[in-house]
This record gives structure tokens, C-alpha cells and sequence, in this order.
């Protein structure tokens, strides 16, 4: 064996405890806050086991040789405009939800921890968290960077950071960051460092690079093995966040189990989009979101959880429920947005009959019993030339801020409804998940910024729908929104292909 | 085919099958490589190939760079072997590993006893004395058998010239019938070691818990013994599982050591004792037993497990939910062709356990 020299463990301990310091005329309270805010209890930092060790120096250099190489490929793509080699124009209008959806997710996740490295005590984990704050600032910009060039021949993309704060649909993934970030400090890593990154990024990543990968668009397989090469440290970070506040004292244990279960909850609710992106508007396939969910959530999350139990951790919340929902969610949102058509950034469209029988064949319990009717008499209605669109407003969920769509799901014609009197007002919710979020903590909850109550409150401009959509979301009426059939995307690729 | 692959700085070495990746197959012999997603976009488990050549496999340009390439490293969740390789993973050696290098060994059978009714104490004399750690184990080359057999050693290190071994007889297990049916005294056979990670931390003072199921008596006696010799004075307590009372063997070894040494305490738990056994100790699993004699509160220990496991299973979460974690339990876990090829999904949580 090698003679000894500094190994990396050595190295990573002088960058971390020891360039902490100590507190010597002010006290360590006042520098760290929140770090008791929580009820969470932190006997001892020094047993923070870092779950990776990289050096700044080792750091940078890394991301420094990924940067050149994704960036040459993006001049690749764009030179030799890639955009063309896509399956189907259909395709783009997954990227637009993931770049107004996701990407600016991106961006929280970098202020989130960056924030909470600020708040540890520790000075392992705020390392940590540097880090991971650095990554996530590249992973948005590499992300705007691959999509640029798609803005540059496709509708829907020029206002996706405007769109983010507005859109009715986009609250959804906003308010789920903001909702961690505004948490305390050790919420915030079990919300976003464990529960989102370890377990459901996965969820959202491996389906989505495949799915892009099967469809042609080699920009966003890259920037997805870019972000992957991150990802790692990522997951290993919640890792350790969640045995380290579970060893530091028993009386973690509820704490960190409330947040496993609203955590969980939240999560799956947001994943709705990425569910109905994998069935409904990739044309090429991967695998059914039911299949991406047993073999990332049941298998992967399942071993986990068999791990867990030995600090008595056990299953989140709700598991049955998020067990039924795997047949259910990714049509019942689809069809959601295919009659709320005219007011989104993308457009929708009724699946080919080859689609319609993939969907039959993936979900055999459901589909046909349930779904398939719908699309039949979309089907017959637009050949009649009335595709129809939803005139109302959907009401929204108080937690999730998804319109309510979900039904029961023992009784897929019955919508889910439940609602709780908080000071004398009454507020909604998709599922007992997010009320029993809301009941426990009403104050947080009551603040929710809720896009369709801003329209009816007059904050959103108005009053008629296209004015919201245009001044307000600066939707391109006409150009973004409605059915991809007839629209000018599909004029021009139609074009570019010579087909038309 | 398979191919042998050394990974340092532990010195562990395992079986590669062909097509197998190395992590997979370490995973799988209970040598931990850091990893995380398991399909070569992460760069977790970066090794570096110090000899031998394995296929890179699907490794992403982005988790394993060209220069990296050019310098010998290779993803373990992706590499499979193309020759016996050595490899250097970001894994910690204990600082109370001394690692003894490892050396062949001709063993001649002095002895072959009935401990039980199920496991035999085989006794060897060695051709060169042998210096290992407490509760390592050593590879028996068994006539007939293809690859070889660990077991491990139950007599203490400072009687270097011999090895004691228990061998407990395994259902369709080729190398335990042989050992049981065959073996004769006199007979020699080919031994390597001393191989493990399984000793005790002499540097951290805090008590040692040690819980032995079945077979899984042979390193925790080993341990205690030479703790022992070693007037070692923290608390020792040593937890003994087994069916019945013919089962439990070298009961009154221990429970003549209890009474020579305050510091060590022996309990041996039977869960189906004999109404013949007029059994008086403690009746349950091995892990009940500890955590009746602890209260619970394992805090302020070091435990050792040795033994079946479905033991060790039960012990760990014992353990845990005593508020005892990863860095205090060690363990070496008994896997025989009985327990069958378990497709065991393991999440990343516990790195050894
Ligand atoms: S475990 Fe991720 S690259 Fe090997
Ligand atoms: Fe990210
Ligand atoms: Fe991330
Ligand atoms: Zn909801």
C-alpha cells in the first residue's frame, strides 16, 4: 500500500472544521439564529460525517471541464440546429413546462441553501450546502442556456421567469420551493435536501433525460448528465442531514417525521406535472409514469424506508393513497390542461390513436374504464371542429395550489374535496395530504398566494380572460396557448420539413 | 469466470463474476464502495485502478472525465473486470486496523470436536505461526470445492501456531458437509488470511457489547479472549443466542471467565429450549436478551455482532432504536448458500450495516 499523504479525508477536514472558529465575544446564539428555532436538537456538529469530500480547488476544477464540455455541445446543437432532430414539434411543449415549471426551481434551491448554509452551525454541513448552492445556480443557468435555442424557433419560452410568478399552473412548483424556504433551516434540507433530492429527484431527472433522449434532444440529455454529475452530492447531503438529526437526540424523531409527511405529500402533489409530461406529452415514450413510480418510488423510496425504520422512521403519510395515485394522476391532470388549453404557455393536444392504446396497454386497470371515453369524445367533438375549452376558473387547493382535479381514488368519478374553518374562513383542499398540512400551521397557509382568487380579487388586471393572459402573464395569445393543432409551431415545422 | 479484486486501503478482496460490475459485487460481499446512483452519471464511485483492466462500461462523460480516464479511474458501478484488478476507493481505514499482510498457509487437523449438535470445532497446527486481528477470518480450501471458504478464527492471536475454527453444517452447503463428513485428523489443507474488518477498537474506551448466534461464537470468543489476556478492564458483556441448550456451546468456558473477571458478564439466551433443558437463563432471540440486560439504553458502547443474519438484522435495529448507530456497531455477518441469493435493493443510508 502507498506510503500515507494527505488524503482527501485530511484535506476536506482542514477546509471545513478547521476553518471554523469559535465565538469569543459574541455569542454563538445570536451568529446562528434559527439553529434552535425548530424544536430540532443539535447536541453535537462534530459527529456531521461529511458526506462527500471535495475541495474547493478540486471543486471548481471539475465544473469548470463540465462547463466547456456542455457548452460545446450546446454550439454544436445550435450550428447544426438540432432543434430539427426533435421526434415531433409536440415534444417542445415538455421543455416549455419544464423551463417555466422546473428551471427556476433551480433557482431556489440555490437561495434555499445558500440561505440555510448560512444557518448551520456546523461547519461541515455548511460547506455542504455551499456547495450544493453553487451547483444549483449552474444547473439553472445551464438549463436557460440548452432552451435558449429552442426560443429562438418555437413559441412559449421568451417569458419563462415573468411566467413563473404569475401563471396559475406555475404557482404550483413555486410555492412548493417557497414554502420550504420560508421553513426553518432544518425543515428546509429534510423538504428539499432529502425528501426532493434524494428520493423524487430521481423521479424528475432520470424520466425526463430519458424521455428527451428518446425524443431526440441531445441539448437536454447533456444538461441532464451535467446536472446528474451534481445530483450525487446532492442526494448524499440528504442523506446525512437525515441520520444526523435522527442520531442527535430522540426527540428529533416526531419532528423529522411530521416533515417526512408533508414532505412527501407535497412532493408527489407537484410531481402531478412531471406524471402527465411522461404519458401525455413526450411522443416517443420511456416508461409509464406508473412504471417510473414503482421502480424510483416503491423499490428505490421502499428500501430506503426499510432502512429508516431502525431510527423509527416510518413510512410517510398518506403512502396508500400515493400508492392508488400512480394509475390515476397523470391523465386526470393531463385532461385538466387539455380543457384549460387557452390559458396555458404550451399547447395541448388529444393523444394519436397509436398513444391512446400505449396508454391503454400501460394502465389497464384504469385507462380504458375511465379515460379513454374522455379522449374519444374530445376525439369526435374536434373532428366536428368544437374543440372545446373550459369557460370557468378552476378552484385551487390551499397547500398544493393544483386546481382541483384529483378525485378519489376509490372512486375515480367522485372529485376530492375537503375543506376546514380556520378564524371563520373556509379553505379548500385537494386531499386529506395537504388539509392536514393546513391545520398544521393555518398561518402559513392562510398567506398562500392562490393565481385564480388574485383574478377574482382584481390583482391580476382584467377583467376579461385574454387581458390576464396577455398583459398580465404575457402569454402570447393566438401564438402560445391553444391546441397544437393549427398552431403556428406546427405551421412551421411543417415548413422546415417541407410537409406543408 | 470470475476475477479477484483487491480493494485498498482495506486489503478486502472479492469475487467478480463475469459481466458483474465491481460495485455490485462488493455490495454484495459486505465491502462498502461509496456510491449513489448506481448507473454512471454521479461520479460517487470513482475508484482508482491501481493494476488489472476492467471495462469502463456506461460511465457519463460528465461523472468521469477524459483526463480522469487517461489517470486509470473507473466507475465501480459501471467496471467490470477484464482481470484481477487492485483498486483505491475513498474508503476510511480504521485507525485500529493494524493489517497483517496476508499469507498462505498449510494447516494440519490435530482435532475435530462436537461443540453442538450441528457445528464441529476443527483444530489445526500451522506450518508458520500467523498474526491477525482478534475476529478476522481466515480462507479454507476445501478438497472438491471450487473457490474457497471463510471462517472465522476462534482461538486467540497469541497462540499463533494454531487455528481453531467452528464449523456449523450447512443444508447443501458442499464445503460444511465435507468439513462435518469427511475431514479426518491428520488431513491438510490450504488456508490464507488473516482477511476482515471485524476487531475490536481497542482505541475507543467505551464498553464492548458483543452478540454471537450460532457459529458466530468464533470471533467474539476470539476477541474476548485476547481482551482478556490483555487485562483489558472496560465492561464486556457477551450476549449468546442459540436454539437449546445443546446448541449453546462453550457455555461454561464463558461461564467460568465471568467469574474470574468482573469486567465481563455472559448471557446466553435460548429461544426454544428443551423441556429437558430445564433451562433457567434467558428464554428469546439473542437481541432480547441484550436489550432486557441494557434497559434498552445502548448509548456509550461499542457493539460487536457475529452470527446469522437474520441475528444481525435484529440486533441492528436493537441497537438503533437503543440509540446505538453505525459508527459503534461492527459486525460480521455469516452468509451461508442456505440464506440464497437475496435480491436485496440497498439504499445508500448505512454504509456497512
Ligand atoms: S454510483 Fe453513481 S456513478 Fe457510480
Ligand atoms: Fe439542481
Ligand atoms: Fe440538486
Ligand atoms: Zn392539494
Amino acid at each position: 500500500m502507498a506510503a500515507k499523504k494527505l488524503n482527501i479525508k485530511d484535506k476536506y477536514r482542514l477546509l471545513t472544521r478547521d476553518l471554523d472558529w469559535d465565538f469569543s465575544y459574541e455569542d454563538r446564539k445570536d451568529a446562528f439564529p434559527y439553529e434552535e428555532f425548530e424544536g430540532l436538537k443539535i447536541t453535537d456538529w462534530d459527529k456531521w460525517e461529511d458526506p462527500f469530500r471535495l475541495t474547493m480547488d478540486t471543486y471548481w476544477k471539475y465544473q469548470a471541464e463540465k462547463e466547456k464540455k456542455l457548452y460545446a455541445i450546446f454550439d454544436a446543437f445550435s450550428q447544426n440546429d438540432g432543434h430539427l432532430n426533435v421526434s415531433d414539434p409536440r415534444y417542445v411543449n415538455a421543455i416549455k413546462l419544464f423551463l417555466t415549471g422546473v428551471s427556476p426551481l433551480e433557482y431556489q434551491a440555490y437561495q434555499g441553501f445558500a440561505h440555510v448554509g448560512r444557518q448551520c452551525g456546523g461547519v461541515g454541513a455548511r460547506v455542504a450546502c455551499q456547495m450544493q448552492a453553487l451547483d444549483e445556480l449552474r444547473h439553472v443557468q445551464t438549463q436557460i442556456h440548452a432552451m435558449s435555442h429552442y426560443n429562438k424557433f418555437f413559441d412559449g419560452l421568451q417569458e419563462f421567469s415573468h411566467q413563473h410568478d404569475r401563471v396559475w399552473y406555475l404557482s404550483v412548483p413555486k410555492s412548493f420551493f417557497l414554502d420550504a424556504r420560508s421553513a426553518g433551516p432544518f425543515e428546509f434540507m429534510v423538504a428539499i435536501g432529502f425528501s426532493f433530492e434524494y428520493v423524487l429527484t430521481n423521479l424528475l431527472f432520470v424520466p425526463f433525460m430519458s424521455g428527451a433522449a428518446h425524443n431526440g434532444d441531445m441539448a437536454t440529455v447533456t444538461f441532464g448528465f451535467s446536472a446528474q454529475s451534481d445530483e450525487a452530492r446532492h442526494m448524499t447531503l440528504g442523506l446525512e442531514v437525515i441520520k444526523f438529526f435522527l442520531e442527535q437526540h430522540e426527540d428529533n424523531l416526531p419532528i423529522v417525521q411530521k416533515w417526512i409527511d408533508k414532505w412527501f405529500w407535497r412532493g408527489t402533489r407537484l410531481l402531478s406535472i412531471v406524471a402527465m409530461m411522461m404519458d401525455y406529452m413526450l411522443p416517443n415514450k420511456v416508461m409509464s409514469w406508473k412504471e417510473a413510480w414503482e421502480v424510483y418510488f416503491e423499490d428505490a423510496g421502499g428500501s430506503l424506508f426499510k432502512d429508516l425504520a431502525r431510527y423509527g422512521i416510518r413510512m410517510p403519510k398518506y403512502s396508500e393513497v400515493i400508492e392508488k395515485e400512480k394509475e390515476h394522476v397523470s391523465h386526470q391532470a393531463w385532461w385538466t390542461f387539455y380543457t384549460h388549453g387557452h390559458a396555458t404557455g404550451f399547447h395541448t393536444f388529444i393523444p394519436s390513436d397509436e398513444e391512446l392504446d400505449w396508454l391503454s396497454e400501460k394502465y389497464p386497470d384504469t385507462f380504458d374504464k375511465y379515460y379513454r371515453p374522455l379522449w374519444e369524445m374530445a376525439k369526435e367533438k374536434e373532428a366536428k371542429g368544437e374543440r372545446f375549452y373550459t369557460t370557468g376558473l378552476p378552484q385551487l387547493c390551499q397547500t398544493c395550489q393544483i386546481p382541483m382535479l384529483f378525485t378519489e381514488m376509490d372512486n375515480p368519478n367522485q372529485n376530492s374535496m375537503r375543506d376546514t374553518v380556520y378564524k371563520g374562513e373556509r379553505y379548500h383542499f385537494c386531499s386529506d395530504g395537504c388539509c392536514d398540512i393546513f391545520e398544521e400551521e393555518p398561518e402559513k397557509y392562510v398567506q398562500s398566494w392562490l393565481p385564480v382568487h388574485q383574478i377574482f380579487q382584481g390583482n391580476c388586471g382584467g377583467p376579461e380572460m385574454t387581458d390576464i393572459l396577455s398583459e398580465y402573464y404575457k402569454i402570447n395569445v393566438g401564438a402560445d396557448n391553444m391546441d397544437m393543432k393549427g398552431s403556428p409551431d406546427e405551421e412551421r415545422w411543417n415548413k422546415w420539413k417541407g410537409t406543408a | 469466470m470470475s476475477y479477484e479484486v483487491t480493494v485498498e486501503p482495506t486489503g478486502d478482496i472479492i469475487e467478480v463474476e463475469e459481466g458483474q460490475t465491481i460495485l455490485d459485487a462488493a455490495l454484495r460481499q459486505g465491502v462498502w464502495i461509496p456510491f449513489a446512483c448506481g448507473h454512471g452519471t454521479c461520479a460517487t464511485c470513482k475508484v482508482q485502478v491501481l493494476e488489472g483492466e476492467g471495462d469502463l462500461g456506461n460511465a457519463s462523460p460528465f461523472a468521469l472525465m477524459d483526463v480522469e480516464r487517461e489517470e486509470g479511474k473507473v466507475l465501480a458501478c459501471c467496471c467490470t473486470p477484464e482481470s484481477d484488478m487492485v483498486i483505491e476507493a475513498d474508503i476510511d481505514v480504521d485507525d485500529d486496523f493494524i493489517g497483517y499482510p496476508i499469507q498462505d498457509f498449510i494447516g494440519t487437523v490435530t482435532e475435530i470436536k462436537d461443540l453442538s449438535p450441528t457445528i464441529k470445532g476443527i483444530l489445526f497446527t500451522l506450518d508458520k505461526g500467523i498474526e491477525f486481528q482478534a475476529g478476522q477470518y481466515i480462507n479454507l480450501n476445501i478438497p472438491g470445492v471450487e473457490g474457497s471458504r471463510a471462517f472465522s478464527i476462534a482461538n486467540k492471536p497469541s497462540d499463533s501456531q494454531i487455528l481453531e475454527l467452528h464449523v456449523r453444517q450447512v443444508p447443501n452447503g458442499a464445503g460444511t458437509t465435507y468439513l462435518h463428513e469427511q475431514l479426518q485428523v491428520g488431513d491438510t489443507l490450504d488456508i490464507s488470511g488473516p482477511y476482515g474488518q471485524f476487531f475490536v477498537r481497542k482505541s475507543d474506551e467505551q464498553g464492548a457489547i458483543f452478540i454471537a448466534g450460532g457459529s458466530g461464537l468464533s470471533s467474539p470468543q476470539s476477541m474476548i479472549l485476547d481482551m482478556l489476556e490483555e487485562q483489558d478492564g472496560r465492561p464486556i458483556t457477551l450476549f449468546q443466542g442459540a436454539r437449546n441448550v445443546s446448541e449453546l456451546y462453550n457455555k461454561d468456558i464463558f461461564e467460568k471467565l465471568a467469574q474470574e473477571f468482573d469486567n465481563f458478564t455472559y448471557i446466553p439466551a435460548l429461544n426454544a429450549p428443551e423441556e429437558s433443558d430445564d433451562w433457567q437463563g434467558f428464554t428469546g432471540f439473542v437481541h432480547e436478551a441484550a436489550i432486557e440486560h441494557f434497559d434498552g439504553r445502548f448509548e456509550g458502547n461499542k457493539a460487536y455482532l457475529c452470527g446469522p443474519p437474520l441475528m444481525i438484522d435484529a440486533a441492528i435495529t436493537a441497537l438503533m432504536q437503543g440509540r446505538l448507530f453505525e459508527r459503534d456497531i461492527h459486525m460480521e455477518r455469516f452468509v451461508t448458500a442456505a440464506d440464497g441469493e437475496k435480491e436485496q435493493n440497498k439504499s445508500a443510508l448505512f454504509k456497512r450495516i
